[in-house]
């Protein structure tokens, strides 16, 4: 009984079609789902291959066939070659699944040519849950899809065109390491280079006081070595930690023989300078130790001195300041006015736009630079 | 007194290799060769016996000192350490090696690596603190210089 039920209901879709004439003007509903410029279809899954039957004009206007040339078919019709086969495998799951689905699927007019279907499939039960019908609603999208399509297109080409531009520049960047890495290279070996020259020129000489100048001259191209060394060393190759070259450069003079009786205080907090400012505060910080440990301490019969020797490092307020002190005889012994050392100091001071000044510090001298310095949060900005 | 050391020098700058022999034969060591290509470290090290060779990566043959250090070190003859302006150049396992001494180093630098070396060969672990310029490689490191 239920049967004949239901059939009579699955007839009555059939009749609208078939009775349109007659019965569509008393049917407001009919009458709507006829007349409306959505395409839509009805089909019956009871009956064999879940033909359609019923398809309203916009149907037939959409996809060219005659009305009775669908009713009665099952609605893969539609479907052709370049159809999405995931697609139509998913509209299969739906309806045997007895579940609404919406999805964009390519179908096919009766004239062959296609167009983007978003189509929505629904099943319809009765009062008891029994399947009666799959309504299909189908909306023409070709013109979404089309503008869809050209921007995929459009980011495909953005996005390669980006993908090589970062190729060029990765490698202009690596090109640009690779010569920096060279240069640095040459750099470390001609600073090498001239210390060894400068060796083996002293060992061929015997006058104490050429000795000793050739001496002073290793030290300070020495100290531009360890600056060098230290400066490559860093993660950014334009700054240098003025704390780190301290301590080696203390460390490599204290080991010099004669000196291992001298004992450094160091006071050193991280003070990164930019590469310009290098190669002086390098070379007076060297000119300050190495003059503090010829002059300060008076020798022993031994040969050997004693005494302290001390560098702070900080940076208040945007200015590194330096500080090299010892305990040793005082001004007097070791600030020369007339002194090459001297006038380096003072050059290499004024091209800094440091101030400097010599201290007594009962015992010993102090000398205090003060040298302008960017702030340290910008470390990486040059 | 311990035991001075025989060292073989593997460095294609003339210049730095003799005042490098100057300064290990005036620090009491002798230097028993000198190749400035891979070739030449090859025969010179089948060919002497050395304690320990300063190797430089950049060689007239090309960077190959990487090679020469595992050559050395297959033969077990002898130690090595790298010694070179660049290095970055030089692999995380260090080819078996000590440690390097970048370059350009000091007169003082070298002079406390020689002494730091001399220990580490003859009496390790070294008792000097180890030179500013100087790194050990990571397995050396655990040796000679452990944090505990």
């Amino acid at each position: 009984m239920d049967w004949k039920r239901t059939r009579e209901s699955a007839d009555a879709w059939h009749m609208t079609d078939d009775l349109h004439v007659e019965h569509g003007k008393g049917d407001p509903f009919a009458a709507a789902i006829r007349a409306t410029r959505m395409s839509m279809i009805i089909t019956d899954p009871r009956q064999a291959d879940n033909p359609i039957v019923f398809a309203n004009d916009a149907f037939l206007r959409l996809t060219g066939y005659q009305r009775q040339e669908v009713l009665g078919r099952n609605c893969r019709f539609l479907q052709g070659p370049k159809t999405d086969k995931a697609a139509v495998e998913k509209l299969r799951k739906a309806v045997d699944g007895v579940v609404d689905t919406s999805i964009d699927i390519l179908n096919y007019r009766k004239d062959g040519s296609t167009f983007w279907n978003a189509l929505y499939i629904s099943p319809v039960s009765n009062d008891r849950g029994e399947l009666l019908f799959f309504f299909a609603s189908q909306l023409d999208v070709s013109d979404r899809k089309r503008s869809e399509r050209r921007i995929t297109a459009d980011k495909e080409r953005f996005e390669k065109a980006v993908q090589e531009r970062t190729q060029e520049l990765e490698a202009a960047l690596e090109a640009r390491t690779t010569l920096l890495h060279e240069v640095d290279h040459r750099v470390k070996n001609n600073l090498q280079m001239i210390a060894s020259l400068i060796l083996m020129q002293r060992r061929t000489i015997k006058d104490e006081a050429a000795r000793q100048s050739l001496t002073t001259t290793l030290e300070r191209i020495e100290a531009l070595s360890t600056m060098h060394r230290r400066l490559y060393q860093s993660k950014d190759v334009g700054r240098l930690d003025v704390s780190d070259f301290a301590r080696d450069l203390i460390s490599d003079l204290l080991t010099a023989s004669g000196r291992t009786h001298i004992n450094s205080k160091l006071d050193l907090e991280p003070v990164s300078i930019s590469a310009e400012k290098a190669t002086p505060v390098a070379l007076i910080v060297n000119e300050l130790v190495t003059n503090a440990l010829k002059h300060a301490f008076s020798e022993q019969p031994d040969g050997t001195a004693t005494g302290n020797i001390g560098i702070r490092m900080s940076q208040p307020d945007g200015h590194l300041n330096i500080e090299v002190s010892d305990d040793g005889v005082g001004m007097a012994g070791t600030v020369s006015e007339t002194s090459f050392g001297m006038r380096l100091i003072k050059s290499l001071a004024k091209q800094l736009h440091a101030e400097i000044g010599w201290h007594d510090a009962a015992p010993g001298t102090k000398v205090v630079i003060s040298i302008p310095n960017e702030p340290q949060h910008k470390e990486n900005a040059s | 007194m311990i035991e001075p050391l025989k060292v073989l020098i593997v460095e294609d700058e003339a210049l730095l290799a003799m005042e490098l022999e100057s300064l290990v034969e005036e620090a009491g060591h002798s230097v028993v060769g000198w190749a400035t290509s891979s070739a030449e470290a090859r025969k010179a090290v089948d060919t002497t016996d050395a304690d320990i060779a300063f190797v430089d990566i950049h060689l007239t043959d090309g960077p190959t000192g990487v090679d020469v250090a595992r050559y050395i070190g297959e033969r077990r003859k002898s130690m090595v350490v790298f010694m070179t302006a660049n290095p970055k150049r030089i692999p995380d396992h260090f080819a078996g090696a000590i440690g390097v001494i970048a370059k350009p180093y000091t007169m003082n630098g070298l002079l406390s690596a020689l002494r730091y070396l001399q220990e580490g060969v003859r009496r390790p672990p070294p008792k000097s603190a180890r030179p500013a310029g100087f790194t050990l490689s990571p397995a050396f490191e655990t040796v000679w210089a452990p944090t505990s």
